[in-house]
């Protein structure tokens, strides 16, 4: 694992989401900063043969699995320039020509789909694995339960990514899922699982990278999940139920400092290195923004293309 | 049609004709497989996958948990990724549970995608009422009709059942196949050669002067029946199937209309925002006010009790006296002298 990249990939995530949240023309967004250790550690253990689908809060995602920001900066814009010409955005990008099958925001919602493209994977004799990643609140969703057990007896090649940031919305994870590991929830149907700290980029890579050889070998589903803690409220227009003090605590759970604090030390990280990636970074985001502002929405017409 | 030779045919079952149509295209396309509840070995609950498991083998022809929400999902994500399965939802009822895949997410993919990605699956499944109760006798295909991007198809013969199966596989979206417990067991004649009944085209089963009947699925041998018995009146009615629900032959059913002055629908479902009454709307719509009746189940649930089931399902007779009240009123309405001011 490329350490000062999984730095620059979690910096970017942050940076562009920072920089979307500032705008008032994008509706409202579904932020995942706080957890971008859980995208940048799982897509850093996947290959381009592999396809990743997610929940709604799928813009760390997105970015971690490479797709330009520019176009996801389209997209989530609603412009015509976008991977899904404006028409999916939040929540609903897509392209699968780069690994990310894409977000459905629908909690819960992804999983089967996952699992069909599982089943397609392997009926096809394709390699690569595909990769779902959810939050805690679709823990509670029959969906989960469900495709855990037809997984499990299909030995389909999915890995189940939970990010369990902890809330639903306002509800908290204690107060809304029965099992003490959420982990816990594939040992029934006799599935490799693990738990991580969500908040350690390496922790995460290791155990996705972990996990995928082991389906790569046939062994079937596996389970992570990844413990992390949202820094936004639910979505940009949700008001933020925590209180100051608990925020601060949050908030220093960063994982891009820890990164840096652990890189610093270690020497790879160099005062100079780090103004370098601000300086990628801060030039990424601030193109993304310019090609999204400079591009069209999509006609009126479009409203009606591509339906059926 | 007459001048033409008759096409050499085979005498199905209805379950015989989606089994046919299956294997066919199975034979075709590897990437053609089909999943639900039983469908293997056991060959179905109405024997209409029977013989697939045993040429295709467990791999293409699955038995699933019973989870239809899981089922359908994986039909529709397996479709998005390039294969073609058919899910089969033992009981319309049933679907209910694999709506959100469906809906959410099979019929708007190609939009939401800007084209990129498309969920070709069928989602075959039982409507209609024989005995089997509240949850395992309702035709809900109506809710399907208003969902953009999901196409639904209600065969009433073998031939149709067949054809219509061999449509559902050329499309590039989801669509839904809505086939009925008491067509499965009903013979018919289906050409031997491979034959496609194209989508959104309605059938003109009986030629009429007086009354245009629309309807489809099992109610459509309801229609016929009411049909012959009206024709002992003096009563000439004309019988359209529709076969496709969705995309809709409007067209077919204008032009019908338009000859035969008043419109009667029929389905096993409910009245209330039913095909009929998508049906009713759209034909005045085109051809202006016209007299209409729509027949269909009481609102009511099927209850499995053979009374309460007979008294709440349409037949011949209710057709029949809903048609003779219909004319009648356009009877009464028609000769009133207007005075016209002009």
């Amino acid at each position: 694992m490329d350490l000062i990249e999984a730095l620059h990939s979690m910096m970017l995530i942050r940076a562009f989401e920072t920089a979307l949240a500032r705008r008032s023309d994008h509706g409202f967004q579904l932020l995942s900063s706080g957890e971008e250790a859980v995208a940048v550690g799982v897509c850093s253990a996947l290959t381009a043969d592999d396809q990743l689908l997610t929940g709604g809060r799928s813009i760390g995602p997105a970015l971690a699995r490479g797709l330009a920001p520019d176009a996801v900066m389209a997209e989530l814009l609603g412009k015509a320039s976008g991977p899904n010409r404006g028409k999916g955005g939040r929540g609903h990008m897509s392209d699968a020509s780069a690994g990310f099958f894409g977000a459905h925001a629908v909690v819960g919602g992804n999983i089967s789909i996952a699992a069909g493209v599982a089943l397609a994977r392997s009926l096809g004799g394709e390699p690569g694995i595909v990769v779902i990643l959810f939050g805690d609140g679709a823990c509670g969703a029959g969906a989960l339960h469900e495709v855990l057990n037809i997984a499990a007896i299909w030995t389909l090649p999915l890995l189940f990514v939970c990010n369990n940031n902890q809330l639903s919305v306002s509800t908290p994870r204690t107060a809304a899922l029965a099992p003490k590991a959420l982990s816990d929830l594939a040992l029934a149907h006799g599935i490799r699982s693990a738990s991580v700290d969500g908040m350690d980029v390496v922790a995460v890579h290791q155990a996705a990278a972990a996990a995928s050889t082991a389906i790569k070998l046939g062994e079937g589903p596996a389970f992570l999940e990844c413990t992390s803690w949202r820094f936004a409220s639910h979505s940009t227009s949700t008001r933020e139920t925590r209180g100051q003090a608990e925020m601060a605590a949050v908030l220093a759970r960063c994982p891009i400092a820890r990164l840096d604090a652990a890189l610093s030390t270690s020497g790879a990280l160099t005062p100079t290195i780090r103004a370098d990636l601000e300086r990628q970074v801060d030039a990424a985001v601030a193109k993304a923004l310019a090609f999204a502002d400079a591009s069209p929405y999509p006609e009126r017409d479009e409203a009606t293309t591509d339906v059926g | 049609m007459s001048g033409e030779p008759a096409a050499a045919t085979e005498r199905l079952f209805f379950r015989e004709a989606i089994g046919r149509a299956l294997r066919e295209e199975m034979r075709i396309d590897p990437r053609r497989i089909v999943m639900g509840q039983d469908v293997g070995a056991f060959g179905g609950s109405y024997r209409e996958f029977e013989g697939l498991f045993a040429e295709f083998g467990a791999s293409r022809v699955r038995d699933t948990p019973v989870a239809e929400a899981a089922m359908v999902g994986i039909g529709v994500g397996a479709a998005a990724a390039g294969l073609r399965p058919l899910v089969s939802v033992t009981y319309m009822d049933f679907i209910m549970l694999g709506l959100d895949p469906l809906v959410n997410y099979g019929a708007k993919l190609r939009y939401k995608t800007g084209g990129r990605l498309t969920a070709p699956v069928i989602v075959k499944t039982t409507s209609g009422a024989r005995g089997q109760g509240v949850a395992h006798s309702q035709c809900v295909e109506a809710w399907l009709m208003s969902v953009p991007g999901l196409k639904v198809v209600a065969p009433s013969n073998p031939a149709d059942a067949y054809g219509l199966m061999k449509a559902a596989f050329l499309e590039e979206g989801p669509i839904v196949y809505v086939d009925h417990k008491r067509l499965f067991p009903i013979p018919g004649e289906v050409p031997l050669a491979a034959t496609v009944t194209p989508l959104g085209l309605a059938a003109v089963l009986r030629r009429g002067t007086d009354l245009t009947i629309v309807t489809h699925s099992f109610m459509t041998r309801t229609a016929m029946e009411a049909a012959t018995a009206m024709s002992a009146q003096g009563v000439s009615c004309e019988v359209v199937d529709l076969r496709s629900l969705a995309p809709l032959d409007i067209a077919t059913v204008s032009a019908s209309v338009r000859r035969t002055g008043a419109l009667l629908t029929l389905e096993e479902g409910q009245v209330t925002c039913g095909v009929g009454t998508e049906v009713a709307a759209q034909v005045q719509q085109r051809l202006g006010p016209i007299p209409v009746a729509r027949v269909g189940a009481l609102a009511a649930p099927v209850s499995s009790n053979p009374v309460l089931e007979a008294a709440c399902l349409p037949d011949a007779p209710r057709v029949v006296s809903a048609a003779v009240a219909l004319l009648g009123r356009r009877r009464s309405d028609a000769p009133r002298p207007v005075s016209r001011k002009s």
